[in-house]
């Protein structure tokens, strides 16, 4: 067969990466947390990398920039010869901020937002007191007198704290400015991992292919079924690309759970038995989208399939104090390594995600294990 | 294609079943030896109808087929394996299970016409050869032993402890004990998680161990639950054994 081929190259060449001993296959959760870790490693601190050439190259312009700015400000004749004497010093300062920051930024990552600010705010104020004696220095050349008034620097004070004044007002707003993109660049980065993670969990390869390959089966054996289950699977995926944050009708969706109950009926058999006892909910009730199903597909996935004779999954609903309570109840295979797996607690906290989106606090999914029963109840208010 | 080349099917879900019937019957020269639903019973029947080629499915309850084909492995003279799954997270595993093939459901009439083709021309020696995985790498849940000429499975949770003699290892379970074919070091590697050494020839598990005693001045011994007999303790591995058993 052509794919041995490939088959033992893929092999040989994953032969490195197989693990010793006993690792489990790989689990998209378990590959998440790794990722953000990443990221955290790296990028997970407001105040930018200032050895970065790019950076670097901001800071010239923004240093600049303020030049311009205080030339213009000030009332002289010769605008260029003060334009160049402020730009000289605003350089220095620059760059020599953005070196003190460079080496400080891996101590200061490890303090709190109003910390490390705080600590950014004194290193540069020391950071221009120095450069402002500096370039009075350089002004008044090196004699007696001026080095005096360094060291007693009673003569550059006007000086020293109109620069401090000036630096401590730039570097606020550079702080704030830091912050909000650094604020934004993470909350974009989460809701990229949460959509990919959402579609993840609405859409079950494994029950896609199963389905798929059910529906080959019967196109020949059984062509009405087989029609029928092209039918169901259709609807079902429609709901899933639907917006999730828009609300159904309680009766739409269990209509869908009960679809989807259809299809896997076809492939798994007398080894299905779901029991619905659900008469008491209010059918017109608000739920958001994709709630209900998924407890069931989870029951089925990781209580039903593992178990060689298969069970009974219920599906039972009630309504509590003006609060609607979904429980779905399954079986557990005593050897629970299967029902152990990672995607089981994708599903389940998205779920519970959605149900916090929507109703906050008053929405609530709750787990209870028992040694052979698995028991996942949600809870929300009753609203049309 | 040689004339006949005989199949079993393991699938546990029918449409899947029938369809893969369906389909080895349509290859010329292919037949379908057998049908059946779980691991211990393909063990059975291969063990029964010899067939050359096992269509094996990769998830099914109770037993999977990473499993089933490594009980196969051991084998005088194992069939080919063809694994089939509808998705294909387990593909690592079954490449490490040395399978002579891996389909994809629903699968394709050309790619299974390959897959058998494929199989039908590997000799014995090299089908001994694939199946034999160089490195387990899940613990199996069942050990297989052979009694007069059939293979017997036992689970691992009935299984007491392993002791080896000068050939062959002992298993000792809850239905007594039978002779296994397997060097000790690799079982205790296998099941490093669930067993432990109690001294240098046997492997004990933990979760039979009724309580570790004294007796006489400094020696140990194992009581097991539902065995009369105390298991003596080297030693050297009383610390550890005492520490499995506070995990416990």
């Amino acid at each position: 067969m052509s794919k041995t081929g490939a088959a033992e190259r893929a092999a040989s060449a994953l032969q490195p990466l197989a693990p010793p001993a006993d690792t489990s296959p790989p689990d998209t959760v378990g590959m998440a947390p790794a990722v953000s870790r990443l990221d955290a490693s790296d990028d997970d601190f407001f105040i930018p990398d200032f050895c970065a050439t790019r950076m670097v190259f901001a800071v010239v312009l923004v240093a600049e920039l303020l030049a311009v700015t205080l030339s213009l400000a000030r009332p002289t004749a010769d605008f260029l010869t003060e334009l160049a004497r402020v730009s000289m010093f605003l350089q220095w300062l620059g760059l020599t901020s953005a070196a003190v920051l460079c080496y400080a930024r891996r101590g200061l990552k490890r303090l709190s937002v109003a910390r490390s600010s705080l600590a950014v705010f004194g290193l540069l104020a020391v950071n221009t007191a120095v450069i402002s004696e500096l370039a009075l220095w350089f002004e008044t050349g090196f004699d007696y007198a001026t080095v005096g008034a360094v060291l007693a620097p009673s003569a550059s004070w006007p000086f020293l704290l109109r620069n401090i004044g000036i630096c401590v007002i730039v570097t606020a707003l550079l702080l704030r400015y830091f912050f909000v993109t650094h604020q934004w660049h993470t909350h974009v980065h989460a809701e990229a991992r949460s959509r990919i993670q959402a579609l993840q969990a609405r859409i079950r390869p494994h029950f896609l292919f199963n389905s798929m390959n059910t529906i080959a089966a019967l196109t020949r054996s059984d062509p009405a079924r087989a029609e029928e289950a092209v039918e169901d699977l259709a609807d079902l995926f429609r709901a899933t690309l639907r917006d999730s944050h828009s609300p159904l009708r309680l009766k739409e969706e269990l209509e869908l759970t009960r679809i989807y109950q259809r299809i896997e009926v076809l492939r798994l058999g007398d080894r299905l038995k779901v029991t619905w006892n659900v008469a008491e909910l209010p059918m017109r009730a608000l739920v958001p989208g994709l709630t209900v199903q998924p407890l069931l597909e989870n029951a089925i996935y990781h209580g039903i399939e593992p178990l060689p004779d298969g069970g009974t999954v219920t599906v039972a609903g009630r309504v509590v104090n003006g609060e609607i309570e979904i429980v779905v109840t399954n079986p557990v295979a005593l050897d629970g390594a299967v029902s152990e797996r990672s995607g089981n607690r994708l599903a389940l906290d998205n779920i519970r995600q959605r149900l916090a989106l929507a109703y906050g606090a008053r929405g609530s999914l709750n787990v209870e294990q028992q040694p052979e029963q698995y028991r996942v109840t949600i809870r929300f208010p009753f609203s049309e | 294609m040689s004339a006949g080349l005989s199949v079993l099917i393991v699938d546990d879900e029918l449409p899947a079943r029938e369809r893969l019937q369906r389909l080895v019957s349509e290859v010329p020269g292919c037949a379908v030896a057998g049908v059946c639903a779980n691991g211990p019973d393909a063990l059975a029947l291969v063990h029964k109808l010899d067939p050359a080629v096992v269509l094996l499915d990769i998830r099914m309850p109770g037993m999977t087929g990473i499993e089933v084909a490594r009980h196969l492995g051991a084998l005088e003279s194992p069939p080919a394996i063809v694994f089939t799954t509808a998705y294909d997270e387990y593909a690592l595993e079954a490449f490490e299970a040395q399978a002579v093939g891996y389909l994809l459901k629903p699968v394709r009439r050309e790619r299974l016409e390959v897959a058998l083709k494929h199989a039908s021309r590997l000799s014995a020696a090299q089908l001994h050869r694939l199946n034999t995985p160089e490195q387990p790498i899940a613990a199996r849940q069942h050990v297989a032993v052979r009694v007069r000429d059939e293979l017997k499975l036992i689970p691992l949770k009935s299984i007491r402890y392993f002791e080896a003699d000068q050939k062959y290892v002992t298993v000792r379970h809850t239905g007594g004990e039978d002779l296994l074919d397997e060097p000790l070091k690799q079982l205790e590697e296998e099941f490093a998680r669930d067993f432990a050494r109690a001294h240098r020839s046997v492997l004990v598990a933990i979760a039979h161990i009724e309580a570790l005693e004294r007796v006489g001045e400094d020696n140990y011994a194992l009581r097991l639950r539902g065995e009369a007999e105390p298991l003596a303790v080297s030693r050297r591995q009383v610390a550890e054994l005492r520490r499995r058993l506070q995990k416990a």
